[in-house]
């Protein structure tokens, strides 16, 4: 198994996200553009639903007039235990991955049928329609360890798997476990409010774990059985 | 092929024509030539390996809060920014801004070298060689007391370098000013607690450890004073503590990103939140102990009327004020732009005196300030007003400009832009070609934030004194030099007293001088023998804190209770329509504009990208025939704008909303030609403080026929069911 974190079982990833928490404030949107290379395509591109982000914030509107309110929804790829977008894909390039049960891309394996993104019940699927421009030096900050993506490529969250990697392998250089909190996916480290809170779920002394044994706990779209890793814990409610 | 010359942008594209053999590092000791120096790969520090991450700690520069971050630098390339953990305001979290902040550092569209205007406002001119930029400033500040400097509120070294170059020269102090200013309502709330607490200092709310938050128009998650700090204690209100969920109500016209995590947001009628305030005060009181005091000897209902409040709500967030055990009141910038913006924050305050909060936690509390040179406040409008007219007068004959664009910023109404006409000499410092710079004779682009040295002071957001390390975590990309360098070399020039009065080898040794006496201080994180080592260690932790929080410092403010609190009625100018201005959650006050990332992220309310919109109520809308979508004309009696519609369920009918930020008509591609500024629409007015009433203002609406679709992350059919065939 990948990593040395020395579980019996190899590591499931797993993200909760406390909509108490969440202010809707965006960070998490632009930090996870910045780690993972993602292209920005600009007005027009964005009014036809091509805009590349990994990560949304849904809004959603409640009530009307005076008890009118908002509930904001972080919204990314799901990492199906039981992923539509999987079985779709002609080519193999989206796929499970063993060592860490999270749903991969492979992107020079990706032959742009689109076929997931139509299957994805989340809308986490983004498409590269174009190759989008990082003009000279703003591709001075593309990060190495994240391939630039071209035209004719589906792309979508990784649950940053570049930073499970790293710290993967400093804990087995090191030879030890990976801690509890030692790896935090971009959206999650700078989220301000401390909503995202990323780990091990067979670690059952995580805080995912703890976090997710709230009875607030729900996943999206779970009457289809798609058996979604990141567990979102509903929002407080106080009438006046 | 060590190199310690400075690095024209030529140099920079040669360098990378090597194919990559040549990296940027950064090394230890030595000046900005001495401090940073460029380094081929096989000479590389010991710390810098091929495919491993270096971290820098340094200070985020997007707004003036003074957040902490950690900087992934590989092979000398600043790669992503992230909190520092350790730093006492952000704990290691960071907001949208300073996540694209490296592209203000990567910006195709800075300025690569100092420059001279052929004319102001015209895009020709010539490039100069940093010498004769040193005499150009030098000549410049010959003019003595017509020396003007106006700079932002970041970075405070500089302003604490620059008053002492100002006094030497016999020159006004030097003024402070931002677009985060014109909104924050700093002055107000400084004045407010004078009169309630009788000391002259900026409040910090602890939200974190309240049990009632009841904020009036405070945006105080999105760009208000210190948005991160107060982000993660509106985390901890909600679900930092076991058995205890924090409640949040929020009273203004326009459900702000802030609102829209209240338990309940209220549409107060524009102008009447002090009322309010003590409408809320006199039910509380009643319903405590039925001992109302003379301040809040209203009439609640008559109030509830004025303000279009059910009496039912006012009396239960009133049961709320004096039941909960920390319930904490925030005046924010929105309820103190109106002309009686000031007895409006003394009158919210006195809620918190009511409940007895002052100093302790969950309450209002004042920070120590850290011992480097005393503060140096944001200038108020009223202050920028008086600016204006010495302009006007001729009284201003060189002004220098750092870290601040009033040409874009201030209100039209303002006469800025005319006033700089009568000015001898403007010299721009900014780094990008903003608004500002383009009408200035001269720009001598300090180094972009992330390739500068200095420190910052936090007044708010924290329990303790902190002053944060900036340091360059790469090379300067260009033939850039810090304002500091600048202006010390321009003072050495003009000799004399002004150059003994900053007896600086540079910025650096002016920064060392300004911390020496945190060396010593027991309280600090960490104590150092010698000021090197003072400095590595400040460099290394990303600044200097003390170990615990600071003492709890009591207030006694009682006293506001036992007068009458008068707030006065507001004034408005004439019009159909209420307007709000509201700094743009994700681009901040408009310098955020060149950054495409930030461009990019939707706003949150709205999710709308890359424009402006005016926000009209679905009501409102409906009875103009307005769809999503279709231009407006928006025209107050100082200018008018156009703007697409955005129906915004969360808004007052008789109220309009335009965000901050857009509207460039420089600062770069991403910038210019995108959106509309809503500057263009506000007048001087001012409350008694001095900061803009922007509330003032009142706006009507205009339909012209033409339509022209936003870009938004949401589907219009799918949320609003909105171009369905109908």
């Amino acid at each position: 198994m990948a990593g040395g974190n020395g579980h019996e079982e190899h590591t499931k990833w797993v993200m909760v996200i406390d909509l108490d928490r969440c202010n809707g404030c965006g960070a998490c949107v632009t930090a996870c553009a910045m780690e993972n290379n993602v292209a920005f395509v600009g007005e027009d591109e964005n009014a036809y639903g091509r805009g590349m982000h990994w990560l949304r914030l849904q809004r959603y509107w409640e009530g009307e007039g005076d008890d009118l309110r908002v509930r904001y929804i972080p919204t990314m790829c799901q990492q199906c235990s039981n992923a539509p977008c999987e079985p779709v894909c002609p080519v193999y390039a989206t796929l499970h991955s063993e060592a860490e049960e999270i749903n991969l891309q492979v992107y020079n394996r990706c032959i742009g049928t689109r076929y997931c993104a139509n299957n994805c019940p989340y809308i986490a699927r983004t498409f590269n329609w174009f190759d989008y421009e990082w003009p000279e030096p703003l591709n001075f900050q593309l990060n190495p360890d994240v391939t630039v993506r071209r035209r004719g490529i589906m792309e979508k969250c990784t649950f940053c798997i570049q930073r499970i990697r790293r710290a993967e392998e400093d804990a087995k250089a090191e030879g030890r476990e990976v801690y509890d909190g030692e790896v935090q996916p971009a959206c999650a480290q700078a989220c301000p409010t401390e909503a995202i809170v990323f780990g091990n779920w067979r670690d059952p002394n995580s805080r995912v774990r703890q976090l997710a044994a709230s009875e607030r706990a729900f996943k999206l779209e779970e009457a289809l059985g798609t058996e979604p890793k990141v567990i979102y814990l509903a929002g407080g409610r106080h009438e006046f | 092929m060590s190199q310690e010359k400075k690095l024209t942008r030529r140099d920079v594209l040669k360098l990378a024509g090597v194919g990559g053999a040549v990296a940027a590092v950064l090394s230890g000791c030595g000046p900005m030539s001495r401090y940073v120096r460029r380094k081929p790969y096989t000479d590389m520090p010991e710390y810098q390996l091929p495919g491993e991450s270096v971290y820098f700690a340094t200070l985020c520069r997007e707004c003036p809060a003074g957040c902490g971050l950690l900087v992934r630098t590989v092979e000398g390339r600043a790669i992503k920014v992230e909190g520092n953990p350790q730093h006492p305001v952000n704990r290691g979290r960071t907001c949208a801004r300073a996540q694209a902040s490296l592209q203000g550092l990567y910006d195709p569209d800075r300025l690569a070298g100092p420059w001279a205007a052929q004319k102001r406002g015209s895009r020709a001119g010539r490039s100069l060689s940093w010498d004769e930029a040193v005499q150009v400033v030098a000549q410049a500040l010959q003019a003595g007391p017509g020396v003007q400097f106006l700079l932002g509120l970041v970075p405070d070294h500089l302003a604490d370098l620059v008053s002492e170059i100002a006094t030497a020269l016999g020159a006004p102090e030097p003024i402070r000013f931002g677009g985060l200013a014109l909104f924050e309502a700093r002055q107000t709330l400084r004045q407010a607690m004078q009169a309630v607490i009788g000391q002259d200092a900026l409040p910090h709310f602890d939200i974190a450890n309240a049990t009632f938050v009841l904020s009036f128009g405070a945006n105080f998650m999105e760009t208000w004073l210190s948005p991160v700090a107060f982000s993660r204690a509106y985390g901890h209100l909600r679900r930092g503590r076991p058995d205890l969920r924090g409640l949040f109500v929020q009273l203004e016209p326009r459900m702000s990103m802030t609102a829209a995590s209240a338990d309940k947001w209220a549409a107060v009628k524009p102008g009447t939140e002090g009322r309010v305030a003590l409408a809320i005060g006199r039910l509380a009181a009643e319903m405590r102990d039925g001992v109302v005091p003379p301040a809040f000897d209203v009439d609640a209902e008559t109030i509830a009327a004025e303000a279009g409040l059910d009496m039912a709500l006012l009396e239960k967030i009133a049961h709320y004020f004096a039941t909960s055990p920390r319930p904490l009141a925030i005046p924010g910038g929105a309820a103190l732009a109106h002309t009686n913006g000031l007895e409006t924050a003394q009158a919210i305050l006195a809620l918190n005196a009511w409940a007895g909060n002052f100093g302790l936690p969950g309450g209002v509390q004042v920070l120590p300030a850290a011992p480097i040179y005393e503060d140096r406040n944001a200038a108020s409008l009223q202050d920028m007003a008086d600016l204006v007219r010495r302009m006007k007068a001729g009284q201003v004959k060189a002004l220098l400009v750092h870290g601040t664009n009033p040409v874009f910023e201030l209100p039209a109404g303002l006469g800025f832009a005319e006033a700089l006409e009568k000015v001898d000499t403007v010299i721009s410092f900014s780094p990008f070609y903003d608004e500002t710079a383009a009408q200035a004779d001269y720009i001598f682009p300090d180094h972009t934030p992330l390739e500068s040295w200095g420190y910052q002071k936090a007044r708010v957001g924290t329990d303790r004194m902190v002053v944060t390390a900036s340091q360059p975590v790469v090379v300067p990309l260009y033939d850039t030099k810090a304002t500091a360098d600048v202006l010390l070399a321009a003072a050495q020039a003009v000799g004399g007293e002004v150059a003994e009065a900053v007896p600086y080898q540079d910025e650096v040794d002016f920064l060392q001088q300004a911390l020496a006496n945190l060396m010593d201080s027991p309280d600090g994180i960490y104590t150092a023998v010698t000021p090197k080592a003072f400095w590595g260690r400040f460099l290394q932790h990303g600044g200097w804190w003390t170990k615990e929080p600071a003492a709890v410092q009591t207030f006694d403010a009682a006293a506001i209770l036992q007068q009458p609190l008068e707030v006065p009625a507001p004034q408005f100018d004439a019009g159909e329509f209420h307007l709000v201005v509201y700094p743009h959650p994700i681009l901040g006050d408009g310098a955020g504009a060149n950054r495409p990332w930030l461009q990019e992220t939707p706003e949150p309310m709205t999710t709308v990208m890359w424009n402006s919109w005016v926000e009209v109520n679905p009501e409102t809308a409906r009875e103009l025939g307005l769809r999503h979508d279709d231009i407006v004309e928006i025209r107050s009696p100082y200018g008018r704008v156009y703007a697409a519609v955005y129906v915004y369920p969360g808004i007052r009918p008789d109220t309009v909303a335009l965000a901050f930020g857009q509207g460039h008509e420089a600062l770069g591609r991403w910038a210019e030609g995108r959106g509309v500024n809503p500057a263009k629409l506000l007048g001087p007015h001012t409350n008694a403080a001095g900061d803009l009433a922007w509330g003032r203002v009142r706006v009507s609406l205009r339909k012209t026929g033409r339509r022209r679709p936003l870009a938004r992350k949401e589907h219009l059919v799918g949320v609003y069911g909105d171009g369905v065939a109908q």
